[in-house]
């Protein structure tokens, strides 16, 4: 539930938007940035939906190494 | 490449900290915690160094009242009730939303309420919104979109910034330092946690979540201590700002108030937590549905009060591992794959 993902902004209909990660789509809710921060191709850290943080690419792909390690950790124990 | 980075700062810790006590660094956050499990940090930390746990599990810490009034209102047939995948299971006296409940739904997002409200205009749909900072800013975003008529909220909402206070003066704990939680500091800001240096000298650095950089963190720790520093740092510039996010923190505030909430097993603890202003009562579920205070029960042998306050470790628990697990949890610390007992349990310690 309080895990953040990054996610690149691909279109945006303020508040609402769309974002992509790992070449899955998902709508955004951008409520928690001022309109005129963010914009599409930024990356942004993405908590239940929305958007907390506009983050730099290098530090959005340094999470996903992370993510994806945790995930593949995830898969090895499907006994929960 | 990392893995060159990570022997070079484990030997660093192991250089510079200091051997003549016993140092505890408490996390309070379960993605934290996750890293640190599941990466086997523990092993690799001098033997007097401790990595505890601390409340970073929201689920964990919900009360059970709050979950006993989203399981009722689920057995309504004119009511859908909303939350979190992770409440589903939460255990209580009167089981859980997926055992006793009836209407209900899980979303991974609140604006995901809008589409269940517009599906079911002749249905009260109740968001149970539980959690830290980081969900709570996303719950004002909702109602700051305006919510359908048919919507209310049902608040179960915690400060890290306060809970973490009340470990300070809890001499059982006796925290040396705090790695502070990443994502709740881009809400919040850096300077939150300001008051902990400054105020108890303890030694705070707010971290991201990859091992290196949870490292570097616990090595900027063990500096201060060594050279009887107490600052705070901030090694995840990149995702936390000094101030925070302040548009969130407007939003959370204006829509909410500090209030004395109960924290499970722990009891109640004032200003530590969100309640609606009174100028929301009309989008309040606990004030449209008079929703009451009930008593709390315990789990018998569950020690997951402990846990969350950083007191005991997961397998001092009785039932851990034994007739407590993820797939048939007792205890909130089971539950929730931020509690402390399930990441254990998942990835040993």
């Amino acid at each position: 539930m309080c895990v953040g993902v990054p996610m690149k902004v691909v279109e945006i209909d303020y508040p609402m938007a769309v974002a992509e990660a790992k070449g899955v789509k998902r709508q955004i809710n951008l409520m928690l940035l001022p309109e005129d921060e963010v914009k599409v191709g930024d990356y942004v850290m993405v908590h239940v939906g929305n958007a907390i943080e506009v983050i730099d690419e290098k530090e959005a792909e340094e999470i996903w190494k992370v993510l994806d390690e945790v995930m593949a950790a995830l898969e090895e124990r499907e006994d929960f | 490449m990392k893995r060159e980075r990570i022997k070079e700062l484990v030997s660093l810790i192991h250089e510079i900290s200091p051997k003549d006590r016993k140092i505890k660094i408490m996390n309070v956050c379960g993605s934290h915690e996750h890293t640190i499990t599941y990466s086997g940090m523990r092993s690799l930390m001098p033997e007097n160094i401790e990595l505890i746990p601390g409340p970073g599990c929201p689920v964990c810490v919900c009360s059970e009242s709050d979950v006993i009034n989203a399981i009722r209102l689920s057995q309504r047939d004119d009511t859908i009730l909303v939350t979190y995948g992770d409440m589903l299971r939460v255990p209580t006296k009167e089981g859980s939303i997926r055992s006793s409940g009836r209407n209900y739904k899980m979303v991974s997002a609140p604006h995901e309420v809008l589409k269940i409200a517009k599906e079911n205009p002749e249905k009260n749909v109740v968001f149970f919104s539980i959690g830290f900072e980081t969900t709570t800013a996303p719950t004002a975003a909702l109602i700051e979109m305006g919510l359908p008529e048919n919507v209310t909220i049902l608040t179960s909402q915690k400060l890290t910034p306060e809970i973490m206070e009340v470990l300070v003066k809890d001499e059982e704990v006796g925290v040396d330092a705090f790695i502070a939680p990443g994502h709740v500091s881009a809400i919040v800001g850096a300077n939150a946690w300001r008051i902990f240096p400054e105020e108890y000298g303890i030694p705070t650095v707010v971290a991201g979540f990859e091992p290196d950089n949870l490292l570097l963190a616990i090595l900027r720790i063990l500096y201060q201590l060594r050279e009887g520093r107490a600052e705070l740092e901030n090694v995840y510039r990149g995702v936390v700002r000094p101030e925070g996010n302040v548009k969130a923190q407007e939003l959370m505030y204006k829509y909410f108030e500090k209030a004395d909430v109960n924290w499970r097993g722990i009891g109640l603890i004032p200003k530590s937590g969100l309640e609606f202003r009174k100028e929301y009562d009309n989008i309040n579920a606990k004030k449209v549905f008079n929703l009451p205070e009930i008593k709390e029960e315990k789990v018998k042998g569950c020690i997951c009060d402990k846990i969350v306050l950083g007191k005991a470790y997961p397998n001092e628990c009785k039932l851990f591992g034994k007739v407590c697990t993820p797939s048939n949890p007792k205890g909130p610390c089971m539950v929730s794959m931020e509690g402390a007992c399930n990441i254990w349990y998942r990835f040993g310690r």
